[in-house]
């Protein structure tokens, strides 16, 4: 694993956690350089937008999860929240 | 239907002697609901007033169906389906709106994300009633928390009634009743 991206993506986690959406949504935009094939990368981008009520970028982000990794409980889960909701 | 209501009972509603058994007399308000047969709809509604019933409120599925309703003496007469189109259509024109729900032909209640522009000060910093006019009667909030396993997820908190040190924040769902004309400035923020 690229040490880089591990720290954006806990750097992105660690924004989420303090509610600062935005924030967040740069620095995994940033780990989205480094891998675009990473599910977990997307699933917290899909929970920063989640956070910021963008429904319908959290919902792509959630997708594309689900594309990467069909079993991603977590994806799965916040996917149906946002289209029940 | 246990659990949301103490008693149900089943029965064609149809029978005009079998409401009276029942004693339908007895009870405050009736909301016929069953839209299948408007036909059904306007007898039932028709029998629940001869038998004195005080309030009847009735689903209606078009004009000429509530028009028929009013005249055999509905009280309140609701299109659930049209009321849903018309929500979501506003929700559809506008991704930050999530309902609006109109009160009257003038005032409204909207639930929309807070724009960018208002995030990060306190209600009396953003001094809603003075300068739109409107009323911000809740605040719905994602808070972050962290799972067992490590994963993130969020829980939904709502301040009701907020007060002036309340501070919005970025992502928040705002609840604001106002006069429609109102509550259209601030979606255009």
């Amino acid at each position: 694993m690229n040490q880089e991206f591990d720290d954006l993506l806990e750097l992105g986690n660690f924004y989420i956690l303090s509610q600062e959406f935005g924030e967040a949504i740069k620095v995994l935009k940033m780990a989205e350089k480094i891998d675009r094939m990473n599910p977990e990368l997307y699933n917290n981008l899909g929970m920063a937008y989640e956070g910021l009520s963008e429904k319908d970028k959290a919902r792509d982000s959630f997708r594309l999860v689900l594309k990467l990794n069909p079993n991603h409980k977590s994806a799965q889960e916040h996917l149906t929240r946002l289209i029940e909701e | 239907m246990e659990g949301i209501v103490s008693q149900s009972i089943v029965m064609d509603a149809t029978d005009e002697k079998g409401l009276k058994e029942l004693g339908i007399t007895d009870f405050d308000t009736a909301i016929v609901s069953m839209g299948e047969t408007i036909e059904d709809s306007i007898m039932i509604t028709l029998s629940l007033k001869e038998m004195g019933l005080r309030k009847v409120i009735v689903k209606a599925k078009s004009e000429l169906h509530s028009k028929i309703l009013r005249k055999v003496g509905a009280d309140r007469i609701i299109f659930p389906e049209r009321e849903m189109a018309e929500r979501l259509a506003e929700s559809i024109a506008s991704p930050k709106i999530f309902d609006f729900i109109e009160l009257s032909k003038t005032y409204g209640i909207i639930e929309m994300v807070v724009p960018k522009r208002l995030v990060n000060k306190t209600l009396s910093e953003l001094k809603m009633r003075e300068k739109f006019r409107v009323s911000v009667i809740a605040i719905k909030r994602k808070l972050p928390f962290t799972l067992p396993d490590g994963s993130t997820d969020f829980k939904e908190e709502i301040i009701v009634g907020p007060g002036g040190d309340d501070e919005v924040i970025s992502g928040d769902v705002l609840i604001m009743l106002g006069k429609n004309e109102n509550l259209e400035k601030i979606e255009k923020l």
